[in-house]
């Protein structure tokens, strides 16, 4: 039987998401304007290896959430709660947001991959080289990274502005992802 | 008349309640990540700045420059900023921020949970929104009165924001209990 709303995991995995995407916007603005590494300048290294950590993690995070969200189909919305366009508008806009998180996430590792820096997942298990540090690869992966990062801001903003708009008609669209 | 979308019934939950969940919930997402990323700043920059307060020579070779996008003149800025808000922070203030700053994000994340029972509109959700909110409230006072005890410095940086956020939660206060007065007298 279809419930009138999303799982409580997909409610779960959903909000750890986006407060996830947050902090990373809002720690990379900062950390990126700390100094340079070098041996005794180390303020970088905490802050890119958390980065590089919830990314990583959002990677796997993202297709659970697909997942979850697949297997347990909430009852479509009413016809008369959103108007065919919008009905397009929020499809499409959800394709793009999940899209862009593993885009920005996956081409992030690949950057890094790239580098000199190694990674430590989670501070337990240091990761395999799988390239060798190379400017050219790192810089574009790196390009990737921001635009796709600021591609997701725009997405993530049209998301947010949809939700905000139904719950201020209270026509209980929103009301499907808030189930605790 | 009342339309379909201004009714206040169980079936829909009532609308101010709905309308103030959803904003509670945006910035307390928000909010979450800001206070998570001040303690994560406060305890690199104690944890990582040499116990002289003063930087090595920055390191600003041309192709790291060339890779960040960044000015000569900016790649020394930034080793010069960190030694400056080093000079500028009292040496109580980033156990007393990493302490505000780490309850605020619970609090933070707890306001998603209660917004979230807002939407649904959940009588019992009244009472800790008004704990969440009032406690938000006071983190940002007592990080309002830290700060006004630093210098002119970390005064430029904090306060304005700080500030928005009183007011932001002073009106999710304010709201909550009006939509209470609201409710009760319906």
């Amino acid at each position: 039987m279809k419930t009138n709303g999303y799982s409580r995991t997909a409610v779960i995995l959903h909000w750890i998401l986006a407060v996830s995407i947050f902090f990373l916007f809002i720690s990379s603005w900062w950390m990126l304007g700390l100094p340079l590494p070098t041996k005794e300048i180390q303020f970088r290294a905490f802050p890119f290896q958390l980065h590089k950590n919830i990314g990583m993690t959002l990677i796997f995070v993202v297709p659970l959430l697909l997942y979850v969200r697949f297997k347990h189909r909430p009852a479509p919305v009413p016809s008369s709660h959103m108007k065919p366009w919008m009905h397009k508008l929020a499809t499409i806009d959800h394709i793009i947001v999940y899209v862009l998180i593993l885009v920005t996430c996956i081409s992030g590792y690949l950057s890094s991959a790239h580098t000199k820096w190694d990674t430590t997942l989670w501070w337990l298990v240091d990761l395999p080289r799988v390239a060798a540090a190379n400017d050219d690869m790192n810089e574009l992966f790196s390009d990737i990274h921001l635009w796709a990062a600021w591609g997701l801001l725009a997405v993530v903003a049209v998301h947010i502005s949809g939700a905000i708009y139904h719950a201020f008609l209270n026509d209980g669209i929103v009301r499907r992802m808030m189930r605790w | 008349m009342t339309t379909r979308t201004s009714e206040n019934n169980s079936a829909t939950g009532l609308a101010w309640a709905s309308a103030l969940g959803v904003v509670v919930i945006v910035l307390g997402i928000f909010l979450t990540a800001f206070h998570s990323n001040e303690a994560m700043k406060q305890a690199v920059l104690v944890n990582y700045m040499p116990e002289s307060g003063q930087l090595p020579a920055a390191f600003c070779p041309e192709e790291e420059l060339e890779e960040e996008g960044l000015s000569l003149g900016e790649c020394e800025y930034m080793a010069t900023h960190v030694e400056g808000l080093a000079l500028s922070t009292p040496e109580w203030f980033p156990a007393v921020q990493i302490w505000l700053a780490g309850i605020g994000a619970l609090l933070a994340f707890i306001s998603v949970i209660v917004g979230g029972a807002l939407v649904n509109y959940k009588s019992a959700a009244n009472i800790p929104a008004v704990v969440v909110f009032g406690g938000l409230l006071l983190i940002d006072a007592a990080q309002f009165a830290a700060v006004v005890n630093t210098g002119p410095i970390l005064r430029d940086i904090y306060l304005w924001n700080i500030m928005l956020w009183m007011l932001i939660h002073l009106m999710m206060l304010c709201g909550i209990i009006a939509g209470r007065t609201v409710s009760a007298s319906n």
